[in-house]
């Protein structure tokens, strides 16, 4: 009798807990919705000019205009392309050189003053991924002029906070028993890099080369808005002159170009793994 | 004539820690296929890396052919390693690489920095690897990458980059303790006979006191950083055993 | 009679090997000199002046000397600048919020083994989270500004978009990574695909969807501080408006905000998502 008493406690009790953690995930659930209900009336309805947009109901119209190809755009196309790509190339390798000290500061292992240069190492990673390459490109833009050099700097900024990562990483995460074999077998300390750690962390560092250079085509595409070559600057221009097929079109482009980057990116990786 | 002799082997890792290795002395000699055993954290792997100081003792002495370990600078231990051929746990292979570059990486000690660089080794040394896979019975699998190779398949790589050195010892760190039963008593065979084709003596530190008592022809018995036994196979038995393990409670 | 040197030592012929395999090695060099010649034309046809390259750092360091040092801190302390603030914040959070739930269907249909239907709704979903990914956030918001004019609802809508590529493809791999044998037996009690999804699927990839739901808040979040450069609302339009003006001590001011804010807002989702595994 005992024993069925304490366990219609026990099942009271559990039943009052998930009651209540019920109860404060359904306020939690208000709270959001709440937020939600006020962030939308803070930036869309109040923000938006309903009037313009329900009497001129050009709305549909406008969609409409983006609908179809600018098939004469497409030869003026080729060569801002390859300009992307050239962009997004050197940008990603400068990128990888520039990256050299981050990750040597940045892998525990090898970082040379901990307290140090391991904060900072980390500082600059987070710099690097934080800063928008629209803003890195303004800067540069503002620093080097118009052009492909911009773009490539831009690049280079950017992508040198997850290529560091990685690959710090990777050295911290370096086996040591291939290091204990080379150097039992009489190599020098040269030799241990170049047949121990090297085998283990290049390919770990081409493959994010690799992966980062494909993301790099899509921001490069987009980098001519600020100035800084390739396609971002053909987009500009047909907005500009309100040739919404041209718009379209570049986009088009920039999809196939990004296309393009992930079948070489695949292929590169599974060659490197 | 003894090969090795150590005399008096102290370690300990740091001032305030423990002493791993308290005052060991044993002879090697040529046809020696040595045995160490005793229970895990005996000092058996400490003593092993000892010899090609891989860990650097605190105080005691090291012969090997006549020339004392210790005091050896930084060149010289290079060209005492490459004399020293060294089989481990965990097989230590370049898993990256293939068969062949990891067992053409035993020359290393005899390869420049450069020719390391591009890995370009004499056509001998190619030659050479190329009998040594087939004496281990790896002709078949040359270009494979090593982490395809079956666990067996790898220590045997292991086994043939440590030939490649030509080696005047062998120091073995529990090859067989990553291995099926089976197969680790095809590995122990082998090294034996190896060791005995080249007439090249073996120390090594195993786990399994049944393979130690099959294979080896002498025996160390290590507890707690002291030696408890140390002498031929024959003279083992079920008592000074359980006097080395008393300390391991399974 | 056999002399000394009559008896020569038959030394056996050496074995060969060779490193290079044909064709293999051929691609791969061959790989290689194709991307280092691309390389050298590149830098020729960019036209990149290499000498402005390194005077660069001269100019650089001009720049941030003359013009941009002391940044305007006051700007970007007044009320109407915290607004924008405040609006990036919201538009980052509509946009997260709507794209992540816009991104869990899209996640299922897109994931190879929980997709109703391999050969029609898989490459659908796919294909949607994909061009939704590949094409660049200020491009959707260029787009949005153009059909809805300027505005934080153009901002909401490019931040969908971008949200729904980019956590749609998250969703899916996490997905497809999950233990089959649940949902199995799930199926096995003849619950409806849903059910299964419920009771099978969700629970085991809660904590990593959570995960990334921060981490989709954090990255709109970055994307929202920029948009409103090209009218999607936000303090991107400061921004713009002073590049425009070439008020650079202002400009370093909302460009040294942005950092800050981004900088907060990553160490406040590395805390959550440190949270959220922790609790697991």
């Amino acid at each position: 009798m005992a024993v069925t008493e304490t366990m219609d406690r026990e099942v009271g009790r559990i039943i009052d807990q998930r009651s209540k953690s019920r109860r404060v995930r359904f306020l939690i659930f208000l709270g959001v919705m709440a937020l939600v209900v006020w962030s939308v009336k803070a930036t869309i309805i109040d923000d938006t000019d309903w009037e313009r947009l329900i009497t001129s109901g050009n709305f549909l119209e406008s969609i409409t205009q983006f609908l179809g190809i600018d098939w004469a755009l497409v030869p003026n196309l080729v060569s801002p392309a390859i300009e992307t790509i050239m962009v997004a190339t050197l940008g990603t390798l400068l990128g990888v050189v520039l990256c050299v000290p981050a990750i040597w500061f940045g892998a525990l292992n090898i970082t040379p003053f901990p307290p140090i240069t391991y904060p900072i190492a980390r500082l600059m990673m987070t710099l690097s991924r934080s800063i928008h390459e629209i803003v890195w490109a303004l800067f540069f833009v503002a620093a080097v002029g118009l052009g492909a050099l911009a773009g490539v700097l831009a690049i280079a900024m950017r992508s040198i906070g997850f290529i560091a990562k990685i690959s710090a990483e990777a050295i911290e995460d370096l086996d040591p028993k291939p290091v204990e074999a080379i150097r039992a077998v009489g190599g020098s300390e040269f030799q241990v890099f170049i047949y121990a750690i090297l085998p283990q962390v290049l390919p770990v560092v081409i493959g994010v080369t690799i992966f980062e250079w494909e993301i790099n085509i899509r921001r490069s595409s987009i980098l001519g808005l600020v100035g800084a070559g390739g396609l971002g600057l053909v987009f500009f221009r047909q907005l500009n002159t309100f040739n919404y097929e041209g718009v379209t079109t570049v986009i088009l482009a920039i999809l196939v170009l990004i296309l393009f980057g992930e079948i070489v990116s695949y292929f590169v990786r599974k060659a490197v793994i | 004539m003894s090969i090795l002799s150590v005399r008096d082997l102290k370690v300990r890792y740091s001032a305030s820690g423990p002493e791993i290795l308290r005052g060991i002395s044993f002879d090697v000699d040529e046809d020696d296929f040595f045995a160490i055993i005793g229970p895990s954290g005996a000092g058996k792997s400490t003593l092993i890396r000892c010899i090609n100081r891989l860990v650097t003792p605190t105080s005691g002495e090291i012969v090997l052919y006549g020339t004392d370990v210790l005091s050896l600078k930084s060149r010289a231990l290079r060209r005492l390693r490459r004399d020293i051929g060294m089989i481990f746990q965990e097989f230590n292979l370049v898993n990256r690489m293939s068969v062949m570059d990891n067992v053409l990486s035993g020359r290393l000690g005899y390869v420049g920095n450069t020719k390391a660089l591009f890995r370009i080794f004499s056509k001998k040394d190619i030659s050479r690897a190329l009998t040594v896979l087939d004496r281990v019975g790896l002709s078949d699998h040359v270009d494979k990458r090593a982490d395809e190779l079956s666990g067996g398949q790898r220590q045997r790589v292991g086994i043939a980059r440590a030939l490649m050195q030509d080696p005047k010892l062998l120091l073995l760190d529990e090859p067989t303790s990553s291995l099926d039963p089976k197969i680790s008593r095809e590995v122990m065979a082998l090294i034996m006979e190896i060791a005995r084709e080249y007439r090249v003596p073996v120390l090594c530190n195993i786990h399994d006191v049944t393979l130690a008592m099959e294979f080896c022809n002498k025996i160390l018995g290590l507890q707690d950083g002291i030696k408890m036994f140390d002498g031929p196979t024959s003279k083992m038995n079920q008592k000074k055993l359980d006097e080395i393990y008393a300390m391991e409670v399974l | 009679m056999a002399s000394a040197t009559d008896i020569r030592t038959e030394t056996p012929p050496l074995r060969e090997w060779n490193r290079f395999r044909f064709p293999a090695s051929l691609y791969r060099w061959g790989g290689v000199l194709l991307a280092l010649t691309f390389l050298t034309y590149s830098i020729i046809y960019l036209n990149i002046p290499l000498e402005r390259f390194f005077t660069m750092f001269g100019r650089v360091g001009e720049l941030l000397a003359d013009r941009y040092y002391p940044p305007e801190i006051d700007y970007v302390l007044e009320a109407d600048y915290l607004g924008s603030v405040v609006d990036t914040i919201l538009m980052a959070y509509l946009g997260a919020l709507f794209g992540m739930l816009l991104a869990v269907p899209l996640g299922w249909f897109g994931s190879y083994n929980m997709t109703p239907s391999r050969h029609f709704v898989y490459p659908v979903a796919r294909l949607v989270t994909m061009s939704a990914r590949a094409v660049h956030e200020t491009i959707w918001a260029i787009l949005f500004v153009t059909i809805l004019g300027f505005g934080m609802m153009a901002g909401v809508l490019a931040l969908t978009m971008f949200c729904i590529g980019f956590a749609g493809k998250l969703f899916a791999e996490e997905i497809e990574a999950i233990d089959m044998g649940p949902v199995e037996a799930i199926r096995a009690t003849g619950a409806s695909e849903l059910s299964v999804m419920a009771y099978g699927v969700f629970p085991q990839v809660r904590v990593a969807f959570t995960g990334i739901g921060i981490y989709t808040w954090d990255v709109a979040f970055r994307a929202a501080t920029v948009i409103g450069f090209f009218g999607a609302g936000g303090m991107g339009w400061y921004l713009k408006r002073n590049v425009l003006q070439i008020e650079t001590h202002r400009v370093a001011a909302i460009l040294l905000s942005i950092i800050v804010l981004v900088l907060v807002s990553e160490a406040v989702s590395a805390w959550a998502r440190a949270r959220v595994a922790k609790a697991k």
